[in-house]
Parts: structure tokens; sequence; C-alpha cells
């Protein structure tokens, strides 16, 4: 598996790529590095996972079995690529497998019981009224509607465009596709996205 | 400058603009074509729109308790190996039990593999065995061999030091 993850992946950045040396020394047993790499990554794994899946606990699984991979990988890993490029290229391998499995077929549900996932912590005010909160919550619960009506790769591009702020060539490597592709994949969706959220301005 | 909004691989160019990801002077040029043209001013706010309505969507913090149980499926991962073959060590001890053993599972492999031999599989699922092989089958199989080649050098020592 590691070993069709790398491949066809640009190898010039790697040889700078902080991340892949750490992950060469968890390659010599160093359990301390995976522990940084854990670190650094644990969050934007999860948050990528959770904006894919749209299901927390679903998300938090996804993202145990991407570090356990990246783990196991760790005795065949070649720094032939960014090392996040290889991490982000797992998670979406196993997000799209998730939902393709339907293992979220009671999304359309949970969406519509926003009781259920969206806690009062992810208001960004301080103190909202309870208007401001309503207003909020529907915001939302648009938004979400409308990225999870994205085709599946649509949704893996513009989640690491806006919130991995990765560029197009990363995205490119991630989905295994090209630069253009990518660009002709974010333009499409950002359409979609456009005639359902640009109301919202 | 052409309208970039006419063809997607420049399209992409306002989208790096509404990002501003680009460097200040493409944003720039841009901005002054903006400026003047009305379709892409319209492209531009309503990307900002969604923008603004993304960045609205915060993710929930990440479980206090996600890393111990990453570790505890590390761990059940490492030893799932060892605890398969526990029972069998103290067959190695008494090598002569273990022999025994070894000759019939040889045997038993053997029959079977003659047994299945007349059934040609088919191309498309050899090729997804191959591809489902985990590098850590790999280790935990040269491991077992390791292990078989230990124990005949023991077996071989034990009958030398008999002779």
């Amino acid at each position: 598996m590691p070993e069709r993850v790398s491949k066809g992946m640009g190898g010039a950045t790697a040889a700078l790529d902080l991340d892949a040396e750490l992950m060469l020394r968890v390659k010599e047993g160093d359990g301390a590095s995976f522990g940084v790499l854990l670190d650094k990554h644990r969050s934007s794994v999860v948050h990528f996972l959770y904006r894919m899946v749209q299901n927390h606990a679903v998300a938090e699984e996804l993202a145990q079995e991407v570090f356990l991979r990246v783990y196991r990988s760790r005795s065949t890993y070649e720094p032939t690529a960014k090392f996040t490029t290889w991490l982000f290229r797992i998670a979406t391998h196993l997000a799209l497998n998730s939902l393709r499995d339907g293992k979220n077929e009671r999304l359309q549900e949970r969406l519509d019981d926003d009781s259920n996932d969206m806690p009062v912590r992810q208001v960004r005010d301080v103190r909202p009224s309870v208007e401001q909160s309503m207003v909020y919550q529907a915001r939302l619960h648009e938004v979400r509607q409308a990225i999870s009506a994205l085709p599946e790769k649509q949704r893996a591009a513009v989640l690491m465009h806006k919130y991995e702020e990765m560029e197009y060539s990363q995205i490119a490597r991630v989905l295994n596709c090209s630069e253009s592709a990518v660009k002709s994949l974010l333009f499409r969706a950002y359409e979609t996205l456009r005639a359902r959220l640009a109301h919202m301005a | 400058m052409n309208c970039p909004l006419h063809d997607r691989e420049t399209a992409a160019q306002l989208l790096g603009y509404c990002a501003r990801k680009l460097d200040t002077e493409s944003q720039a040029i841009l901005e002054r074509h903006i400026a003047v043209c009305p379709e892409c001013l319209k492209f531009a706010e309503s990307q900002r729109a969604v923008w603004e309505a993304l960045e609205a969507w915060e993710a929930e913090p990440v479980s206090a308790d996600f890393d111990r149980r990453l570790y505890r499926r590390i761990e059940e991962d490492g030893t799932w190996w060892d605890r398969l073959v526990r029972p069998l060590r103290p067959l190695v001890r008494h090598w002569n039990v273990a022999a025994s053993a070894a000759g019939v599972f040889v045997l038993l492999a053997a029959g079977l593999l003659l047994n299945q031999r007349p059934a040609v599989p088919e191309a498309a699922k050899d090729t997804a065995q191959v591809e489902q092989v985990q590098p850590e089958q790999v280790e935990h199989a040269l491991d077992a061999m390791d292990m078989l080649a230990d124990f005949n050098r023991q077996v071989k020592a034990s009958a030398d030091a008999k002779m």
C-alpha cells in the first residue's frame, strides 16, 4: 500500500520536508518522532475527515486508521513526496471508501437533526443571543448541506483547498490527477457552492 | 488583460485572488481588471461570500483520548502475532514434539496444495490478493522463517550433541 501511495509523486521538495525527516526517524525506531507527527497533524486530519464524512465519531475512527497505517508503513517508508501529501492521500482514500461503503447512510438524517452534531462550542460568539445562535446554526446547516451535495472528489478538493490551504499541485498528487483536472474540479465545485451559498453574503 | 473567466485554467487565478493566495503583482493585476469587468466583479463577490460561509464552519475539537486510543491500537496491532505464536513457544522448547508437529503441518499443507492445483484461479482475483498483502504480513512471514531457522539449528545442534 505505501509503495502504491508513493508512486507518481514528485520528490524534489521531499528532501526539505521536515515531516519526512521525522518519518525517517520513526522508520529507524524513534517513537517520539511519531508523537511529534501525530501532534502536528492530528487536528487537520480529523477535521478534514469530519468535513468529508460529516460525523465526528466516524471521522476520529478513520483518523485513527490513517495514523495506524502511517505507523505500520514506517519500515517501508520512502520520502518520495511531501509527508502531508502521503498523509492526506491515505485520509482521502479512507474517507472515499467510507462514503462508498455507506457507513454514512444516515448522513442526511443527521444533517436534518442539527442538535446531534453541532454543539454550542461551534458558535464563534462567546455569548450569542438565541437569535444569533439560530441564524448561525441555519447558515451552518446550509454550508454542510452544500458541501455534502458535492461529488466526493470535488468535496475533497474544496476541503483541501479551503481548509488545508494546499496548492493545486499538492491536491493533484493527493487525488492522483493532473493539476488542470484539480483546477477544473475546484472551478465546478465553487460554481455549485456559489449558486447555493452566495446569498449568504 | 483578457477576462480570466473565459478560460477555466485562468479562472483558477480568480479563485486564488478571492482566497488572497496570489502574489502581490498578480493580485494587483486582477484587482485592476475586476474594477472594469462586471462579470469578474460578480464572480469575485459571490466567491468571497462562499469563502466566508465556509470559514464559519469550524470543526469540533479532537477527543482528549484520541492519542491513548491510537497507541492502544498500535500496541495491539504489534502484538497480535506474538499472541498467535505464544502458545507454540513451549513446543519449541520441547523440540521433538515440535518437529513432529511441523512434519504433520508440512504434510497437511502439501496435501492441501495438491488438492487445489487443478482449480485455476481467476487472474483478477490473484491481483486483488497480491494488492492486499500488507508489509507487516511480509515481516511476520520473515519472522516466522527466522524462528524456523533457529529451530532447525537447535535440532541440528542437539542431534550433533547426541552423536
